[in-house]
This record gives structure tokens, sequence and C-alpha cells, in this order.
């Protein structure tokens, strides 16, 4: 924990997100956290190589993100007959099964919002790492930050853990190409999330959009 | 580090504000207005933050009745099978002795809402009453609530994948139930109460509301 001083000039200010303290901001070696004195909350931190491991990672997530979607997860053979899964699936059997709000949920943090995320994160990363204009810099950050938490793939994996469970004593089971690449996916997912500093990268936006006037 | 409320600097009484989304620092005039660094709109406060969280939260509470009472879904063998609730579906398990899964399932769709629903009315009460104690275990127990409150969605997953696998006509079949509807909206209703509501205002209580003198802010804090 890094101690903090109360007084400073407004520029060298900032305050706390969770409980408002006005605070002096002090420098911070790589790895050292600075905590809120009041509410311990975590101010700001620094993480080495930030945009190029996401735009790694997001790369990455791209690419696990083709396989785990069509191929399938599950496969049930029950008297030879035989019916295969894919993410998608969940949602559209629960829509003909008349359930459409619980479809559109699963379909949404499932496929959609983990999706848009990599695509918003490539985005970030890319524009910032080889200096692209970046006219959606804002939107894409926004919308990440935004859709944290929203994206369920982890739980959606405890889910199929649960039902291998539920259904191994009635039928026969095959695990699919598909849920391996999930398990990739989510790992990739997780990473990025770790190293997705909002503080610094907007300061990096800030730079950037400084750049950019002066080279006009 | 004492944890009395005793008035100390924030952003608001010094007459900034903070932008939630990109964490630059403004000032208090700038209340309404557009960030110049992410062009989200500026508030010290979340607005209208009680009032959504609270009817968010009501809304969940009463729709988790109907959520727990009605079936979430129904296996059918050779046309034989009951609907049943979640509870239901955790009681089948354990007597299966897949106590471990079990445990899950109840975690995941009975605990936590409820610990969820119990945490979110006891901070909206404090802030709602003024209460002043305990205040950084109440932020800690926000974060809590933020971050397990969507594994209850595990339930709603599982029925989605099993209707999706068990469609073998008369062999064997599984179909979803209005009970889900219920819970899975039960979840989204508990985690937009937990985004409309401002950590800061269990902070603001004790604070005093206007600006303070100038003459104060420079005074030597006791720390």
């Amino acid at each position: 924990m890094v101690n903090i001083a109360m007084h400073g000039t407004p520029e060298h200010l900032t305050a706390c997100h969770e409980c408002d303290l006005l605070i002096e901001q002090v420098a911070n070696q790589p790895g050292e956290d600075v905590i809120c004195p009041r509410c311990h909350a975590r101010l700001y931190y620094t993480t080495p190589n930030s945009i190029e491991r996401l735009l790694a990672l997001s790369v990455a997530g791209l690419i696990l993100f083709i396989p785990a979607n069509i191929f399938p997860i599950l496969s049930l053979r029950v008297f030879g007959q035989s019916q295969s899964e894919i993410i998608l699936q969940s949602a559209m059997s629960l829509y003909e099964g008349g359930l459409a709000l619980v479809a559109l949920l699963i379909l949404l943090f499932a496929v959609v919002v983990p999706l848009f995320q990599l695509i918003a994160l490539f985005y970030i990363s890319s524009t910032l790492h080889y200096r692209w204009e970046g006219r959606l810099l804002r939107q894409a950050m926004l919308s990440y930050q935004h859709l944290r938490g929203w994206g369920m793939l982890e739980i959606f994996l405890l889910g199929v853990l649960i039902s291998i469970i539920k259904l191994k004593d009635i039928a026969d089971l095959d695990i699919g190409l598909g849920l391996y690449s999930l398990g990739a996916l989510i790992v990739v997912i997780t990473l990025s999330s770790i190293f997705f500093n909002p503080h610094q990268i907007w300061h990096e936006i800030d730079l950037h959009r400084k750049q950019r006037y002066a080279d006009d | 580090m004492t944890d009395h409320p005793s008035p100390r600097r924030t952003a608001r009484n010094s007459g900034y504000l903070l932008c939630i989304d990109c964490e630059k620092l403004h000032r208090i005039s700038q209340e309404g207005q557009h960030c110049d660094r992410c062009g989200a709109r500026l508030h010290s406060r979340i607005p209208n933050s009680m009032n959504l969280s609270w009817a968010s939260l009501l809304a969940g509470i009463l729709l988790f009745l109907p959520a727990n009472l009605l079936p979430i879904m129904t296996f059918k063998s050779f046309g034989q099978g009951e609907p049943s609730t979640i509870l239901g579906g955790i009681l089948h398990l354990l007597e299966q002795d897949m106590l471990m899964i079990g445990l899950v399932v109840l975690i995941a769709s009975i605990v936590v809402p409820v610990l969820k629903i119990i945490a979110l009315t006891i901070l909206l009460c404090t802030v709602q009453f003024r209460l002043q104690t305990n205040l950084r275990q109440k932020t800690m127990m926000f974060r809590v609530v933020e971050w397990i409150g969507r594994w209850s969605m595990l339930d709603i997953f599982v029925i989605g994948i099993l209707v999706a696998l068990v469609q073998l006509g008369n062999i064997a079949h599984i179909e979803g139930n209005s009970g889900a509807t219920a819970f899975a909206i039960v979840v989204l209703l508990t985690m937009f109460s937990a985004i409309a509501f401002d950590t800061r205002l269990i902070w603001d209580n004790g604070m005093p509301e206007a600006d303070l003198p100038p003459e104060n802010t420079d005074q030597k804090d006791e720390r």
C-alpha cells in the first residue's frame, strides 16, 4: 500500500470512485496498488505492456470464439439416437419452447456480450498500439466498461459440467471439440479482464489524442 | 486511519466531481455536462440512485416468489414425468446422492439470491436512514454482492443446455417452464439494483452538505 498525502494542486488530485474521498495522486511502481485510505478501494495501478497483452489476448479470443460456437459442446446418445448441442442451440430450443425472454438472455450473456467485448478490446488495443485514428475509441471503451460482468461464459461452462453430471446416469455423453475451445476462450477472456486497466488506458487515450492533434 | 465519520475532504465538498466512467476529476460546476475525455454525462452522484435501486430490488423480491413456486422445467420419459421447481430439482439431486452438485445449485440458485437481496436491503437502509456504522465493511459487502450476483444465472444456463440436449421425442424430453423466466428476471433486477446503487452515498452520511469554508480545507488532517 502506498501512503497518500491529502493536499495538493488540482492537477495532481483525484477522487476515490467508491467513497468520493479527495486524494493527491502519488507515483507508483508496477505491481504496486494505490489504495483509498478510507474505504480501501483500489484507486489505480500499473500494468506493464497492458495494450500489447490485450491485443494478443483479443486476437486469440476472436479466433477461439469460432470453434467454441460452431463445434458441438456435448453429444448425447440414447438407443441409437444422438443429439448434439452448440451454445446457440440452448437459446434456440428455449425460444421454440416458448421461453423467449430466457432464450434472449442466454443469447446475450453467452454469445453476444462476449463477442462484442472481444471486438471492442481488439479495436481499443490495436488502435492504441498502431496509433490509428480511432474515431470510436470512447464508444468502444465505454461499451467494454459497461458490459463488464454481463459476459457469463464461465457460468455457462459450470452449467455444462452440471448438465454432464445430471445426465451421465441416463445416457452416454460425448464431450465435443466445442467444450475444449470454450474452456480456452474462458481462460483468454479472464486474463484479458485482469490486464484491462481502465485508469491506464484512459490515460493512454489522452496521450493518443494529444499526439493526433499535434500531427494535424 | 480511523473509521469515525469526521468531516473529511471529499471531491464533492471541495468543489470537484469524478467522472464515473473514466475517473477524470472535473469542477463541480460541470454537473450535467459531458466529460471532455470519455463523453459520458458528469454527475457528482448517480442521479436517482436510491429510487432506481429500491425499485429494482423490491420488484426482484416480489418476483422471487413465483421464481421459487412455479416449475422451472419438466423432464418427460416415455410420457411420464412431472414439472419440478428449483427446490424440487435440488432435493432430487440430493436424493440421488449427488451432494456436491446439489450444494452448488443450492448456493447459486437460493443462497446467493437471498443473501444478495438481504445485503442490498441493508445497504439501501444504511443510506436511507443515515446509519453511520461499519461503513468500510458495508462497502466491502457491496463489492462481494456485485461480483457474486451473476452466478445465480447458473440454473438458467443448465435449463438451456438440458432442453437443447434432451430432445429425443418420446424416449426422453425436457422442456422449460415459466418459473425460469421469473427467476431470470429476479437475477436481472438484482443486478440492475446493484448497478444503480452509488457506493459514495454510504460515505455521504455525516458529511457536511455545504462546501467547507476555504480556511477549513487548509487545516492539518490528523491521520
